[in-house]
């Protein structure tokens, strides 16, 4: 080996033994393993969700409708050399015996699907659910205690069960992607009668063909798109946008990039630190010689040495983490995941690489700056504009890698920005409260005034120590509160008898019988017609124009509203301004909801004009109604007066309460109107918690990890301060403080400023606690008297056990030596 | 390595000035200084702590630049060469004893005074470490590393080290500051006995009247100024 590798190996072995290198070497571990697991388990989604090249949609294209695709509309789509399909998909309430069960149904044609495959158990010879038929995913087998060969209810019809779904592409988007699925024949649609014109359903046509032909028929089809249609097109570069997953991932990459910005904090103090401990050497290997260049490659060796040691380190860490994370959530993954691609295991020693060379460089830059004269007289290398660009430049690219990696910019630098300020703001708050709580020990302990004095000294060092550890405090407690909290809270402030079931796609001939049933049943409700509508013109002319920029893209503008109409207000909406209409008004009236009028400017007399599939109708707002969205009754922004709707196709909903001991009304309700689509809120709470649940654990993880990186961090700032405190130490026990005394002065130090920091963290994680309370859930913010018991010890606690780990007792003798050598 | 002629000037100071800019103003260490070392001599400077004694050696040496004034080294003027130049001419022509040693601790014996001349890419240079760390009595110590080693065997390999290179020149600052009288006074035997037998011109700074007075010539820096001293 030549004399630079092999002087830098020697280098590093000894260096190993010191914190600084340590806690480097733990830094750059966590993060390569951070980003293995992000990378690889992210990479391993995409493959997963685009196997078989287009999986994910089942086709190169897919036109997706809220309306059934007419002939008509087919006629106008050039569908000359492709292959092309129709799915519809819809949620629907299946059942076997008195069990029911929420799931998202998916009506198939041949040939299915036009990219990607279903695999099932046992494998099929035949494509898709032939009539009559059924295929289910194990979670719907599971829940309902269902074996192939089985019959299952669904609608009117009664299929067999016959085959287990271990994966398919074309999920479609949102909720119903992570919704158990299950897949029926289009021959036992009309059989089951579960679908009638208005019915809310997403209707697609999937189109697959060669790239050419795809791009030529995307072209064509965007400007045509109405307004109850969307176009998907194959994003082979971003397969999970929109994804439930994808969002869940991007979730997560966000989580990590605090600990990777803890551990680029904790290496650039490591190598600050390690640097300032290198002049010496610097000058004398340059004395004896070397040239500068050298000495920039034989501290790169090093770095390059410890990256290795890493690197290796952090793969291994990062498989086992990602394995164990795809375990967790296996269960919610829709199918068995491919391997990741080679490429992807190299991002995180890619991206350790760059973090050490990037933030290494500008000290050993410096260090190969540094005069020989240092020898004599100790002068330090010189800190010029050279050294600042550097170190500006330098960041800039950190940042840039982080941001590139994490694929979401603007999310990264919000976080990023909400970081440093958050971080800033409670470094401050810690350095004051630190301060006011010692002025009343300084007036009582001889040591209480050596501690002001030090708080004092160090306040620097407590900013930052205080910002990290308040910031990753508040986070994982509102994660872990959150977790199980949230949605448990958001429910039990709704009254007992909140409606629990949705019905909707009522057909107008079984309004009355069902109204009949539910009578019968002594359950109070009311049903709504529901009539699609689009909102296009105001007073006469078209409403975008007469808005300004944020009005335009106001949500009710963006797609087609679900109108109604009735003669009496609904109880629940009381009236803010304006008369409901008599019963014997002929005029077509509107009633519409605060938000929306005061968003759009709309005031009584206002004349809002609607498309309803095609027809305009025309109405006058005479009244303006409160909503209260949550409170799981039917709502509408816009109620018309009766009679200027009556004409168009419409469906009807309600919703009602069930008490759990009366659950088998479901059940006759089901049996006696197979089509009608009932809706368990409580299911599909329970389905969205638990996915709730395991991306909080998941991102309680990567928290747990950052904590690590977190007390790293605060090692190497306490290392920091060592130096300057093992001196004031010596002079103090020269002047006749006793070891002893010195040890208390330090643990009071330790004890104080974890306590300030778990109190701090305490009022931060019940403001955002708050905030998501009365903002997210709109319900009124309660205290976690358990934060306040548990964060203040605990951040104490790790303060102390922390800096007893770093604290080395100074003796006497030894005193004496550190203060001679200045 | 190259010695030059000896009885010829080999480092000369011009009219040499240094002030430092501080918070409290502009601070004169020294102004209109001149000296003349002959190739093979010994000089001493001394002078008390903070006379300006180090800042002084680092102008001879090339390691700083002077604020007037020219230094040469071999009629050359150090202030006209790049960084680059100086370094080479440390490298070949002048090497250093410091007063804490400054041994690498990772490296025993052998490779401490290894180092330089593996930087000079010598072929032989283990042989010649070997060669020296025996010259200065540690041949039985050649796998020690500093922290297993006196102060006064460091110091030795401080000095192997600096004698391997074959310097024209040898600036000591304070040799035997750190050692004892008994110890320090082994190791000056040691640095005068091979400095005769190298013919190496040799600066050395203290403030050791006793050390000063085996050297050939001593010069008091003083209040900025130098004074040759008489025996």
């Amino acid at each position: 080996m030549s004399l630079l590798p092999r002087l830098a190996q020697r280098q590093l072995r000894t260096q190993l033994r010191t914190t600084e290198w340590r806690a480097l070497l733990l830094a750059t571990w966590v993060a390569i393993a951070l980003t293995t697991l992000l990378a690889v388990l992210g990479d391993r989604l995409e493959r997963g969700l685009l196997r078989e090249s287009a999986a994910l949609l089942g086709a190169d294209l897919v036109l997706s409708s809220s309306r059934p695709i007419t002939p008509e509309r087919l006629g106008q789509i050039d569908l000359s050399d492709t292959r092309h399909t129709q799915v519809i998909q819809f949620p629907s309430m299946v059942g076997q015996g008195d069990e029911l069960m929420l799931v998202s149904v998916r009506v198939l044609k041949s040939p299915y699907p036009l990219r990607g495959e279903l695999v099932t158990e046992p494998a099929g010879q035949d494509a898709i659910p032939g009539p009559g038929e059924v295929w289910a995913e194990p979670r719907v087998m599971t829940q309902l205690g269902l074996e192939p060969g089985d019959p299952l209810e669904f609608g009117y019809a009664k299929l067999t069960l016959t085959h287990r779904l271990l994966a398919s592409p074309d999920r479609g988007s949102g909720f119903r992607s992570f919704s158990p699925h299950i897949l029926v024949n289009h021959a036992d649609l009309e059989a089951s009668g579960v679908l009638a014109e208005g019915s809310r359903a997403d209707y697609r046509l999937l189109i697959a063909g060669n790239s050419e032909r795809i791009r030529q028929l995307e072209q064509q089809l965007r400007p045509t798109l109405a307004d109850h249609e969307r176009l998907h097109a194959l994003q082979a570069d971003q397969p999970l946008t929109g994804n439930a997953l994808g969002t869940a991932l991007r979730y997560l990459k966000l989580t990590a990039l605090i600990a990777l910005l803890l551990s680029a904090m904790t290496i650039v103090l490591a190598l600050r630190r390690f640097a300032l401990g290198q002049h010496t050497r610097s000058a004398l290997l340059l004395n004896l010689g070397l040239k500068p260049g050298q000495l920039v490659r034989l501290y790169l060796y090093q770095l390059l040495m410890a990256w290795a040691v890493t690197a290796i380190l952090g793969f291994v860490t990062g498989y086992l983490l990602q394995a164990a994370v795809y375990q967790w959530l296996a269960d919610l993954l829709p199918q068995s995941l491919p391997a990741a691609g080679w490429l992807r295991w190299l991002t995180g020693p890619a991206l350790g690489l760059a973090l050490l060379v990037l933030l290494g460089l500008p000290p050993i830059l410096q260090l190969a700056r540094i005069p020989v004269a240092h020898l004599l007289r100790g002068d330090p290398p010189p800190r010029d504009r050279t050294a600042i660009l550097l170190q500006g430049c330098s960041a800039l690219l950190l940042i840039i890698t982080l941001l590139t990696f994490l694929q979401a910019p603007a999310a990264a630098l919000s976080l990023l920005l909400f970081l440093l300020i958050g971080g800033a703001l409670f470094g401050w708050l810690a350095q004051w409260a630190l301060i006011a709580s010692a002025k009343p020990l300084a007036r009582r302990l001889l040591l209480g005034r050596l501690l002001l004095m030090r708080l004092r000294q160090q306040r620097q060092w407590h900013r930052l120590q205080a910002a990290v550890v308040v910031m990753l405090l508040t986070l994982l407690s509102v994660i872990w509160i959150s977790r199980s909290d949230l949605l448990l809270q958001w429910q039990a402030q709704f009254p007992s008898d909140t409606p629990n079931y949705f019905v909707i796609n009522i057909q107008p001939w079984e309004r009355e019988a069902l109204d009949q049933f539910l009578a019968e049943q002594s359950l109070e409700t009311e049903l709504y017609p529901m009539i699609r509508g689009r909102f296009t013109e105001l007073n006469g002319a078209p409403v975008q124009p007469q808005l300004n920029e944020e009005q335009q893209s106001h949500n009710t503008l963006r797609r087609e509203l679900n109108l109604s109409w009735s003669s009496e207000r609904p109880e629940h909406n009381p009236l803010q301004a304006g008369e409901w209409w008599t019963a014997d008004n002929s005029e077509p009236l509107i009633s519409i909801e605060r938000e929306m009028a005061q968003e759009l400017g709309l005031g009584i007399g206002d004349r809002l004009g609607f498309d309803v599939g095609g027809v305009p109708v025309e109405g006058r707002i005479s009244n303006i109604r409160e909503v209260v969205w949550t409170s799981f009754r039917p709502n509408f922004y816009i109620i018309f007066s009766p009679g200027a709707l009556e004409g168009a196709p419409s469906t009807w909903i309600t919703s009602f309460h069930l008490p759990p001991e009366r659950q088998q009304v479901s059940r006759q309700l089901l049996q006696q109107f197979p089509s009608l689509t009932l809706i368990d809120i409580d299911q599909l709470l329970s389905q969205l918690s638990q996915w709730l649940k395991r991306l909080a654990d998941s991102s309680a993880l990567i928290l747990a990890l950052s904590l690590g990186c977190g007390l790293m961090l605060l090692g190497v700032t306490l290392l920091q301060a060592l130096e300057q405190r093992r001196f004031e130490s010596a002079l103090l026990q020269t002047l006749g403080v006793t070891a002893e005394q010195a040890r208390r002065l330090d643990l009071l130090e330790f004890l104080l400023i974890g306590l300030v920091c778990g109190v701090l963290a305490s009022i931060s994680a019940e403001a955002v606690l708050a905030s998501l309370h009365m903002y997210l859930l709109q319900i009124d913010p309660r205290l976690h008297p358990l934060l306040w018991f548990s964060l203040p010890p605990l951040a104490a606690l790790l303060f102390v056990l922390i800096g007893l780990l770093i604290r080395r007792p100074l003796r006497l003798d030894q005193c004496y030596r550190l203060l001679r050598s200045g | 390595m190259q010695h030059l002629d000896s009885g010829k000037p080999i480092i000369e100071a011009h009219d040499v000035a240094k002030s430092f800019n501080t918070q409290a103003g502009k601070v004169e260490l020294f102004t209109g200084l001149s000296l003349s070392v002959e190739a093979g001599e010994s000089l001493a400077i001394i002078g008390r702590s903070g006379a300006g004694k180090s800042t002084l050696l680092s102008l001879l040496a090339g390691l700083d630049t002077p604020t007037s004034g020219h230094v040469l080294f071999a009629g050359q003027s150090l202030d006209q060469l790049d960084d680059p130049a100086r370094a080479d001419i440390r490298l070949r022509h002048l090497s250093f004893i410091f007063q804490s040693f400054h041994l690498l601790p990772e490296l025993d014996a052998l490779d401490n005074v290894r180092l330089p001349l593996e930087i000079q890419g010598a072929a032989d240079a283990e042989q010649q470490a070997r060669h020296w760390l025996q010259e200065v009595g540690l041949g039985a110590r050649m796998d020690h590393y500093p922290s297993q080693l006196s102060g006064g065997e460091q110091q030795r390999v401080a000095i192997a080290r600096a004698f391997a290179t074959r310097p024209s020149v040898l600036f000591a600052d304070e040799p035997t500051g750190n050692l004892d009288d008994e110890t320090g006074h082994q190791i000056i035997e040691q640095l005068f006995t091979l400095n005769a037998s190298q013919g190496t011109t040799l600066i050395l700074i203290t403030h050791d009247l006793e050390l000063a007075r085996r050297c050939r010539r001593r010069l008091h820096l003083h209040a900025g100024r130098l004074e040759e001293v008489a025996e």
